[in-house]
């Protein structure tokens, strides 16, 4: 496992697409919270010195939902670019039990999207703490609770949808399939707002994106996306696992 | 040994692969041949677990290719030279299957010398010609050091320099032991290289044997013969069984009887000979007369209709 993995490593980043386009998501996203948080004077009416910490650093994060959407993107580039650049007769002939060849790849892109998305964490709470200095408020702290369970949640998005997308992407042998899968899947909850509350109770708490708003404590006790962190982590790990396991029984079984 | 047992690819709608039974020995180069949409192709990326057989089983030592415990030790293929990634470098591109193969880095320099691309290996494989893609592929069939090594349409792209150096490694690695296994349309460069034929038609095995058998057992291979007396010696022979033609009224050319047996006959008849030649068929024409009929492909100008007329 440890060759294949050190192989899909070298796929992604012997190219400086890989190189330039990380660097470019991290800067984008961190541009993009930015705006949001100092321009909430125009977007939600409210100065930001009039808003607590949280919600200061909350607007700031939502430079990570930009992140996932870009890493989703990546992800299937990169994998697609395999089928329809044909190389993937090599990668088989050198390891042909596909099973080991795509958890190699999840494994990769497992690792990929945690480093991703911890230093853009980091990066866009290094950001939110500059904007309170600057507008004289009260720095987050991470001994605060809420704001650890904040950060904790922002972190599994693009490694969430990270995965997804490459179980997407493999199993539509496309980067079209690889990038809306998972975007589809992450916009439901606005879709499904559209629809009758006996409808959304049933749903919503099904969907990886309530998981994922639950474990980082920013839905309402009475939200229909409310779960509880076992049952939110289950869901996601379900999600990965069917996704996964589809995946792998059409590689299987597929020719090329 | 790669051992095929009533190997058999079906799609939809065509049989690509029926009923295909065959070993492929070590120590030879075998040439596999057949019209476009034989089932060459198919054939090898089943070898490769690329494709499922429909029935039939292909084994390498007795295992599936999926199961072999170092893969890239056992069958080194070359299915598409121009599967590679443009961007990459041609020593990034053999890095990479090296990883994944857990194959050093001292290997790597080895096949990048030995197939020719050292002083390019670090330029990207976007810029290379056909032919610089074909060498780079068979270096990855190489990397590993293969029992078994497969090309699909090796010589494609390759400069006079380029089909020379494959026609000495292929036989080179035929005499190391390795069995070597050739797909081509240059029949000429099959004649020179293989030890043994296979000819697939329409998914089905015509003919497994070495050049000489195939020419042996070929409608097109004749002996010429001159005498004194040809009327006299074409009664001889059509009395002894053979199938006499005559050209030009100068020579005879005999089918179903072998030279010795014509110079018995002569001998026999007291005719003196003046000539007796054995005429073997090219591969291509024994190509051609072993494929007849059996092509999925045709161009216009092959296409005769029952008058003796193109449509």
């Amino acid at each position: 496992m440890r060759n294949i993995m050190e192989a899909e490593f070298k796929k992604i980043f012997f190219l400086r697409f890989s190189k330039v386009y990380l660097l470019f998501t991290i800067g984008i996203s961190l541009l993009i919270g930015f705006i949001f948080t100092v321009t909430t004077n125009v977007t939600q009416g409210v100065a930001i010195t009039d808003l607590s910490v949280m919600e200061v650093v909350s607007a700031n994060m939502l430079g990570v939902d930009l992140a996932s959407i870009l890493l989703i993107i990546f992800t299937a580039l990169t994998i697609s670019r395999e089928f329809t650049a044909e190389t993937i007769y090599t990668s088989l002939a050198a390891v042909p039990n596909r099973k080991r060849l795509f958890l190699g790849k999840y494994i990769t892109f497992l690792l990929l999207s945690i480093v991703v998305s911890i230093l853009m964490v980091a990066l866009i709470y290094l950001t939110s703490q500059i904007i309170l200095m600057a507008n004289n408020m009260s720095l987050a702290s991470l001994a605060e609770a809420d704001i650890r369970q904040f950060v904790f949640g922002v972190l599994l998005m693009p490694v969430f949808y990270c995965l997804l997308s490459v179980a997407a992407t493999i199993l539509f042998k496309s980067s079209g399939g690889g990038i809306t899968f998972p975007i589809v899947i992450l916009a439901i909850p606005a879709l499904l707002n559209m629809f009758p509350d006996t409808i959304q109770k049933v749903l919503l708490p099904l969907l990886p994106q309530s998981a994922i708003h639950s474990l980082s404590g920013t839905v309402g006790a009475e939200s229909f996306e409310t779960s509880g962190v076992f049952i939110s982590i289950s869901i996601l790990l379900l999600w990965l696992v069917i996704t996964s396991v589809i995946a792998i029984l059409s590689f299987q079984k597929r020719d090329f | 040994m790669i051992e095929m047992k009533n190997l058999t690819k079906t799609f939809k709608d065509k049989i690509s692969v029926h009923q295909l039974s065959l070993v492929i020995h070590p120590g030879a180069v075998t040439g596999f041949l057949g019209p476009n949409g034989a089932g060459k192709s198919t054939t090898m990326k089943m070898i490769l677990g690329l494709m499922k057989p429909s029935e039939g089983s292909v084994t390498i030592d007795g295992h599936p290719y999926k199961d072999l415990e170092r893969p890239i030790s056992k069958i080194g293929a070359l299915i598409n030279g121009n599967a590679i990634n443009p961007k990459l470098t041609a020593k990034q591109h053999l890095e990479i299957i090296a990883a994944a193969s857990g194959i050093s880095e001292k290997q790597i320099e080895s096949m990048l010398m030995e197939t020719g691309l050292q002083n390019v290996k670090h330029k990207p494989i976007g810029t290379f010609s056909l032919g610089m893609k074909q060498r780079l592929g068979i270096a990855t069939a190489l990397l590993g050091d293969p029992e078994t090594v497969i090309l699909d349409e090796p010589f494609n792209g390759l400069d006079i320099d380029g089909i020379h150096w494959l026609r000495e490694l292929t036989k080179k690695l035929a005499q190391d032991g390795k069995a070597v296994l050739v797909s081509s349309h240059l029949m000429s460069e099959m004649q020179m290289i293989a030890d043994r034929m296979i000819i697939l038609a329409q998914g089905k095995l015509i003919a497994d044997m070495t050049i000489d058998e195939l020419a042996q057992n070929s409608l097109g291979s004749f002996v010429k013969v001159r005498s004194e007396d040809n009327n006299q010696l074409q009664f001889l022979l059509t009395e002894k069984g053979a199938e006499v033609k005559r050209v030009k009224n100068k020579e005879l050319h005999v089918y179903q009887l072998d030279m010795e047996q014509i110079g018995l006959t002569a001998k026999e008849g007291r005719l003196a000979l003046y000539e007796l030649t054995k005429v073997q068929p090219s591969l291509e024409e024994l190509f051609v007369e072993l494929t007849e009929g059996k092509v999925d492909y045709i161009s216009t100008d092959n296409l005769v209709t029952e008058g003796g007329e193109t449509p």
